[in-house]
């Protein structure tokens, strides 16, 4: 009972002020009915604001005292009022200029945010934590996005050309051919010469032209379905990544430090030379066998020096 | 908002000065009771009227048409008014010569205005004077809610938009400000018997 009386107490102010919703007068109405020192309490309340607002003097001044306030207040708003000639150029650019920006408000008003957000100001504070605490999360994200863009300085592909030779029967035909290829490769023996990537029926090679230091940026896929032929990237000594080549739509960049290689889904790797050393594909073989997917290769990757990739050998996703 | 003052201010707003005193003429006796009560002193309630119309005048572009001028008004006046009341505590802090108290005591107008009152011969003069020192005696933001609630007539949303709170906060307020005057209005309850 003290407990619903305490909480009758509270809104025994908003009661008699008639602010409250039908629900809480209902409940008050019905409490006070039954209640003595609550039916006291609520009469006191109305008691006082009685007092209030018959008994209470509110200030006035006289009638002299505000026709001399309005000639003082003029006075003064003449005095401040620009004689100058630069004073009064002044006021008129800046009168001019508020009364520009005025009805470019008032044709914007229309559409100020404030008619679709309502923010109390008193919450401004929170909104203006919250703003800043999100851009503080995106700004790495958007500095990584930005020096991807700026930095990317396109350079052609680097002699890499496709130079189909029999277009080949059927897809299962080709992919047999493929695997064949990948065999092949895995077995050959360190050279220095420009290595032909055997894809089955088509041929794909490095082309003699210049070697051009760039960084190829590809689509990792996890699939297979796909006939297109692919390259194992690797790194002397320490890693090889995995990359379709050439992927749809793959982007060609140049970048000034080590990459980027976000959750094995793209990579950007840097072709300098060739070689496919044997100990590289043992170093390959070694990281194939304990890598169980992209993710793990491309979380290892990123500590990789960009100066040790090589392009390796070709593989096929599914032995991944 | 009716049509007269919704002219005058988009005059003042393109610059037309004399459309400032109609404004100042329908509002000065608002804005200058409102200052008295929350400073508590004729002199620096004066100087919140200067302060306040001025800003009116140079500001009237920043009032947004969709509000209530009066509102706006209310919260200019306010501001300036508490502005004076920080400012005199600080000086009050470093000089301990005349305290706003006493310079409210010594306020002439005020006190005459309550003297000369031609009800202030009859019997209520006495609970008259009682209810205004109480409401007085509040604090300063109990007697702000006590003062636009009451007297001025505003409702709690338009009270917490001028003092920039919440409508709880207004509710809050106005609750312990009517427990502390009934606490102080207690005895006249009994004896007027209302």
């Amino acid at each position: 009972m003290r407990t619903k009386c305490h909480k009758i107490e509270r809104l025994a102010s908003d009661y008699i002020d008639g602010t409250l919703s039908e629900g809480q007068t209902a409940v008050v109405a019905s409490h006070i009915r039954s209640c003595q020192p609550c039916q006291r309490e609520v009469a006191d309340v109305k008691k006082t604001r009685h007092l209030l607002r018959n008994f209470y003097v509110e200030p006035d001044a006289s009638d002299a005292y505000y026709a001399q306030f309005t000639t003082q207040l003029q006075q003064r708003i003449e005095q401040s009022a620009p004689t100058a000639l630069h004073q009064r150029f002044a006021a008129v650019a800046t009168r001019l200029g508020w009364q520009l920006l005025t009805q470019m408000y008032r044709y914007t008003d229309h559409f100020r945010p404030s008619r679709f957000i309502s923010i109390k100001r008193h919450a401004l504070p929170y909104y203006v934590l919250a703003l800043a605490m999100t851009l503080l999360i995106a700004a790495p994200f958007f500095l990584t996005q930005v020096s991807l863009h700026d930095n990317g300085e396109h350079v052609r592909l680097p002699s890499v050309t496709a130079q189909p030779a029999v277009t080949p029967a059927t897809e299962q035909d080709m992919t047999m051919a493929h695997l064949i290829g990948i065999r092949r490769n895995m077995n050959s023996e360190r050279t220095t010469e420009t290595p032909t990537v055997d894809s089955g029926s088509d041929v794909w090679k490095f082309t003699d032209e210049p070697m051009v230091d760039g960084y190829i940026f590809a689509k990792f896929r996890k699939d297979s379905s796909d006939a297109v032929p692919n390259i194992a990237l690797g790194i002397d000594s320490e890693l090889l990544a995995y990359a379709q080549f050439p992927a749809q739509g793959a982007i060609w960049a140049r970048l000034p430090s080590r990459d980027v290689l976000t959750e094995g889904r793209y990579a950007l790797l840097l072709l300098r030379g060739i070689n496919t050393g044997q100990h590289a594909l043992q170093q390959y073989e070694r990281k194939r066998s304990e890598s169980k997917g992209f993710s793990q290769i491309s979380e290892k990757l990123l500590d990789v020096p960009l100066e040790m990739l090589s392009v390796a050998a070709v593989y096929d996703p599914i032995e991944l | 908002m009716d049509r007269t003052e919704a002219l005058l201010i988009a005059d003042l707003c393109e610059g037309d000065e004399t459309a400032l005193a109609p404004l100042v003429e329908r509002y000065k006796r608002m804005v200058y009771r409102l200052a008295v009560q929350i400073t508590k002193n004729h002199a620096d309630a004066d100087d919140v009227m200067q302060e306040t119309f001025i800003k009116v005048y140079r500001s009237i572009h920043t009032f947004r048409r969709d509000a209530a001028f009066e509102t706006w008004l209310y919260r200019i006046t306010v501001n300036e008014a508490l502005n004076f009341v920080r400012r005199r505590e600080r000086q009050r802090e470093s000089t301990i010569e005349t305290t706003p108290e006493a310079a409210y005591e010594a306020s002439t107008r005020y006190r005459v205005e309550l003297a000369n009152d031609p009800h202030a011969q009859a019997e209520k003069a006495e609970l008259r004077q009682y209810v205004t020192e109480a409401v007085n005696s509040l604090s300063l933001k109990h007697r702000m809610v006590v003062i636009l609630h009451e007297f001025e007539g505003l409702t709690h949303a338009e009270i917490a938009s001028i003092l920039n709170c919440s409508e709880g906060t207004v509710r809050s307020r106005l609750h312990y400000a009517r427990k502390k005057l009934r606490t102080l209005l207690k005895p006249y309850m009994e004896a007027s018997a209302i």
